[in-house]
């Protein structure tokens, strides 16, 4: 092992968990600084260059998260670890956090002394050697995917764009995502030499009401969903008198479609394990707990690695950096229930119990787990909070927009080009997410509507596209922020059948525990059910208005009290595809399957024969003429001949009349 | 003791009463279900809802004052919620009243009929045990299919069910109530045309005759 | 019959399950989620056992063993197929992913797993890995999960014969 930036340079260094120095982050960096040591501070000097480019002076670094793992990461990395050694070449291979592109992944970096950093897409393991050999023998950047930065010295360099000139980085703001991509994830000393633990060191110093007037200043609000003041909540928790008191992480990410918190997490754990210490700190916290969500078992590894690291370093513990406060941070794994994000749930899922939420007030700041006064935030929240105490409040209250300060990571998902998550100022609009950073549809359809906010959010028309995302301007148009999933809807899919679907989720995830919740939506969703079906009247449109209402305003928790807004915002928004499936009977968007009749159009058949094997019905059988036909009295209509026919050959068509009353 | 002042009328309570118990000192009912002083304080059905002047609503079972606080316990839209949360309590309940045997002594009678829900047959409120209800006599009583609210005057005063307060609506308690009759040998073509006499106009009477005959053929 | 399969299960020697575990109530979900990680599903005594252990009522435990999905009662297939339903997933077309793979292994209505106990075929909330949707996921009775990506019936259906042909059985 080499000497690391966290061992001691030389016998006169002092610290360690059981004796620490308060200036322990510093002295790490540009140390040293209780004494003084030509060698000492050549030692740090070059372990930082090593840390930049591997030990060897060559690094090749693979991404080690679930949506990488997912596109064969592993396989990649064994690839290049075998090439390497094969070789016998000097490269030190390591992992990283990703970049949150989803659509270059599985990804590879190739850094070297002298050469620009590459960036090589879509990463397959048998195409490793070459790509190798081309970057590190023949010095060649050429088919790389982007440049970090340009240095003449390579090869093939004009073909290939810079990173920070494409649209998707370009338009980006990272700030509480700055390493995601760039360290490795599992190493506390890169962390720190990256700037981590800066605003740790910097808080213990200031004291707690200084800390909650810094996070007060910078604006932050909390990133769960709600948006509140996140310095008024401590205040809050900070004034209570009983003793002990506790700092939870809400790490339960469960809406569909947003995955910020587990990119943040997996890829840059210590920032949130820095970031609850520092809440602890501010309200007087002893014991702190990271609840993460079942589904994301990695993100929980990472965490619990994290934790541990902080743990041995004196990070966590007694006495932290000699300030006298003692904090220790426990994670806690979920075992799967959507409404475990609540932040009374959350309390009673860490206690051992079913995750019932509860009546509020009393607020979790005045009677939180085991009753005592608790701060629960989220983990990009406490990632904001770790970032703003090393930067400073000003840099942070700069960005963003009048009402809502710095910056927010969306996860844009659906009928766009590229998928993945981007971190904006708040206050960028909609437009910008959708088709400057995604990308835009995929060729061949049209975005008509964009969901915004999960389960409890609501569908916005493509018509305003150019509204700021900013908490107040989305509840005015029907959604909310949320979590920042950004799901793109295309014309090829039914505004009924969203909504239904979102019903689908928040009816299947209600806890059970008050009526207008678990019974209200299971009425509502039978509702459009019947309107999917073409069974559906025009009173029922009323109907659905008033149950939404009714559960909106008096639901227990936030999770009844934000379900009805998909149907709201449908309603509100789309009309007229609520009208079409009622009045004609008709679903326009040919999703609903019960409206929908599987044709197969016999002049564009080539008689392969693809859908009869792959239909589960037996549907499907050839005619004399080669072609095939679907029987419709045998059709489940399970759209799968439409998926796999090489040529279009089956036709979606919702003829009117299919049970319809109009 | 802290100040609370419900619908206009203000009373003095410990610190930490809800407001529910506070109402009750005052001597002002509001609708509730779930809540059991110290069993139960979960606030799941809804029925005890208040609104603070700015708007919001809470369930007073579960609302605990601290500090002197106004609260509106009746106003229409507040009676309009309790009315479609205590619908879905009923929706899932299987009402075959006349053979519950806390006959005339129920809660979801007494709350139906105080928030106006038309859900519970006359049954829910007839003093007679199943044991001696009217139907395995063989009387053609219109009990099950009837709405109830009238606290079963008739058979208070020994005679059948007339349905005067006109028929249910929801299809599986008319099933059930079909089922009943026909086990029990009543011919339920008398009791449609004993039901005709008030029923005879009304358009819910048409889906009554509607399941009666689907049920039939079936 | 159900029950007679649940109590087959020996878990005498559960006690070094729970190594390492604090006896606090706040572990049960913990406790609970080793003993399924061992069996494959929550055999009764094995709840009573997570009870005992941390020191709550059985009836708490068994509320708990109840409400969260990661959780069954009764035995999974060996193969667990987790079709993803979170919302990009559903949109690109897991709804007919899953009525397929149903038809493909002849599930009944209600049915989760196949009558060899070879598969199961459930619905799970969002892997967050939406750029891949729509997502399918076989968790392998040896702790490994493949991710399968941008599935369609094709893809499908090799995987299921895939995994039959592991099984030793026909394609
Ligand atoms: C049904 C439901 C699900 C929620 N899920 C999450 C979640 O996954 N992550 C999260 O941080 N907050 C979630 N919240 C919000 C939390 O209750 C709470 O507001 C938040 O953790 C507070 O942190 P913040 O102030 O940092 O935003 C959820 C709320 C509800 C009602
Ligand atoms: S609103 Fe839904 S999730 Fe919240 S307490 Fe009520 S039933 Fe449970
Ligand atoms: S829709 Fe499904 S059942 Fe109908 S023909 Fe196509 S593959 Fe067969
Ligand atoms: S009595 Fe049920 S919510 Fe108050």
């Amino acid at each position: 092992m080499p000497w690391s930036l966290l061992d001691k340079c030389c016998e006169k260094c002092w610290h360690s968990p059981k004796t620490p120095c308060p200036d322990f982050i510093n002295c790490s960096l540009s140390g040293p600084l209780c004494h003084s040591d030509e060698e000492c501070a050549k030692k740090r000097k070059t372990r930082l260059e090593q840390l930049q480019h591997g030990e060897k002076g060559a690094k090749i670094k693979v991404p080690w998260t679930s949506c990488t793992l997912a596109t064969g990461a592993e396989a990649v990395y064994q690839a290049v670890v075998d090439y390497i050694s094969k070789r016998g070449l000097d490269i030190t291979v390591s992992i990283s956090g990703c970049y949150g592109l989803d659509f270059i992944d599985p990804w590879l970096e190739f850094v070297t002394k002298g050469m620009p950093t590459a960036i090589y897409a879509n990463v397959k393991e048998n195409s490793v050697p070459k790509l190798i050999e081309r970057y590190f023998l023949d010095q060649d950047v050429s088919g790389a995917f982007a440049l970090k930065e340009k240095t003449g010295n390579a090869k093939g360099e004009d073909e290939v764009p810079l990173l920070s000139e494409l649209d998707f980085w370009r338009k980006q703001y990272r700030w509480v995502s700055r390493n995601c991509g760039i360290v490795d994830p599992e190493s506390l000393e890169e962390y720190i030499a990256s700037g981590g633990y800066k605003g740790l060191s910097r808080a213990l110093k200031m004291g707690p009401d200084a800390v909650i007037d810094e996070i007060q200043k910078s604006g932050l609000r909390g990133r769960g969903g709600a948006g509140f003041p996140t310095g008024l909540k401590w205040r809050i928790t900070r004034q209570q008198r009983g003793t002990p008191k506790y700092a939870i992480a809400n790490a339960d990410e469960g809406d569909p479609g947003a995955f910020m918190n587990r990119l943040l997490a997996e890829s840059d754990p210590f920032r949130i394990v820095e970031g609850l210490t520092i809440a602890g700190y501010a309200v007087g916290a002893s014991r702190g707990f990271i609840f993460v969500r079942a589904e994301k078992p990695l993100m929980a590894r990472r965490l619990q690695r994290a934790v541990e690291e902080a743990r041995k370093y004196g990070l966590l513990g007694t006495n932290i950096l000699g300030s006298g406060f003692n904090f220790d941070i426990e994670v806690i794994l979920s075992a799967g229930a959507f409404v475990c994000g609540e932040e009374t749930a959350l309390i009673a899922a860490i206690e051992g119990k079913r995750a019932w939420p509860r009546q509020r007030p009393p607020y979790p700041a005045e009677k939180g787990l085991w009753g005592q006064p608790t701060v629960i935030n989220n983990v990009e929240t406490l990632a904001h909070v770790a970032t703003i105490m090393a930067e400073g409040a000003e840099k942070f209250a700069a960005l963003g927009s009048d009402r809502t300060k710095g910056t927010k990571m969306f996860c844009v998902t659906g009928a766009v080009k590229r998928t993945g998550a981007y971190e904006v100022p708040i206050g960028v609009t909609i437009r910008i997410l959708v088709e400057e950073l995604a990308g835009g549809a995929p060729d061949g359809v049209k975005i008509k509507a964009v969901q915004i906010g999960g389960p409890s959010g609501g569908c916005i028309p493509a018509s305003l596209l150019d509204l700021q995302v900013d908490y107040e301007t989305l509840q005015s148009a029907g959604a909310i922020m949320g979590s920042g999933g950004v799901v793109a809807i295309s014309d090829e899919n039914c505004m009924v059948d969203v909504a239904k679907f979102f019903l689908t989720f928040t009816s299947a995830e209600s806890c059970g525990k008050c009526m207008p919740c678990r019974v209200g939506l299971r009425v509502m969703w039978s509702i459009l059910d019947k309107i999917t079906q073409g069974k559906g009247q025009e009173e029922d449109l009323e109907v659905l208005k008033q149950l939404a209402e009714t559960v909106r305003s008096t639901s227990l928790c936030a999770l009844g009290g934000t379900a009805p807004n998909p149907v709201l915002s449908t309603l509100r928004y789309f009309m007229d595809e609520y009208e079409a499936h009622i009045k004609k009977g008709v679903c326009p968007a040919n999703v609903c399957a019960a409206l929908v009749t599987y044709l197969i159009d016999e002049d564009m058949c080539i008689g392969c024969g693809q859908c009869a094997m792959n239909c589960p019905a037996n549907a499907i059988s050839k005619l004399a003429s080669g072609k095939y036909r679907i029987d419709q009295s045998l059709c489940v209509k399970c759209g799968t001949c439409y998926v796999v026919c090489p040529v279009r050959a089956v036709k979606k068509t919702s003829c009117s009349g299919g049970g319809g009353n109009g | 003791m802290v100040k609370v002042k419900i619908d206009g009328v203000t009373i003095e309570v410990e610190p930490g009463t809800s407001v529910l118990a506070a109402a009750e000192k005052a001597g002002l009912r509001i609708p509730h279900l779930c809540v059991v002083k110290g069993i139960y304080e979960g606030a799941s059905c809804r029925l005890c809802l208040v609104k603070t002047p700015t708007g919001r609503l809470f369930p007073a079972c579960a609302y605990y004052v601290y500090r002197d606080e106004e609260f509106i316990s009746d106003s229409l839209d507040l009676r309009i919620e309790r009315k479609v949360n205590f619908e879905f309590i009923l929706k899932f309940h299987r009402m075959e009243c006349w053979l519950c045997p806390r006959k005339g002594n129920c809660l979801l009678a007494k709350l139906s009929k105080e928030l106006a829900v038309e859900g519970t047959p006359v049954c829910a409120e007839c003093p007679l045990s199943p044991e001696e209800c009217l139907l395995t006599k063989g009387v053609p009583c219109l009990g099950p299919i009837t709405l109830s609210g009238c606290d079963a005057e008739c058979v208070e005063s020994g005679g059948p069910c007339w349905g005067c307060r006109g028929p249910i609506s929801r299809v599986d308690v008319l099933e059930n109530a079909f089922s009943r009759y026909r086990e029990l040998g009543i011919d339920t073509e008398t009791i449609l045309r004993k039901a005709d006499i008030f029923w005879n106009s009304l358009p819910e009477f048409e889906v009554v005759k509607k399941v009666f005959n689907r049920v039939r053929t079936s | 019959m159900e029950g007679s399969r649940r109590d087959e299960v020996d878990c005498a020697s559960i006690d070094d399950l729970f190594q390492g575990l604090r006896r606090e109530p706040h572990n049960l979900l913990e406790a609970l989620r080793r003993v399924q990680s061992r069996y494959g599903y929550l055999p009764l005594e094995g709840i009573k056992k997570a009870a005992e252990y941390v020191g709550v009522p059985l009836a708490q435990a068994y509320s708990v063993a109840t409400f969260y999905h990661q959780y069954s009662l009764e035995p999974v297939g060996k193969y667990r197929i987790l079709v993803c339903m979170g919302t990009a997933c559903h949109l690109r077309g897991n709804s007919l992913n899953i009525e397929f793979l149903r038809s493909v292994l002849g599930l009944k209505p209600g049915q989760k797993t196949t009558s060899d106990g070879i598969f199961s075929v459930e619905e799970a909330r969002c892997f967050g890995c939406c750029g891949l949707a729509p997502v399918v996921m076989i968790q392998r009775p040896e702790g490994k999960n493949e991710i399968v990506g941008k599935a369609n019936a094709r893809t499908l259906r090799a995987i299921i014969a895939k995994y039959r042909r592991l099984e030793g059985g026909a394609g």
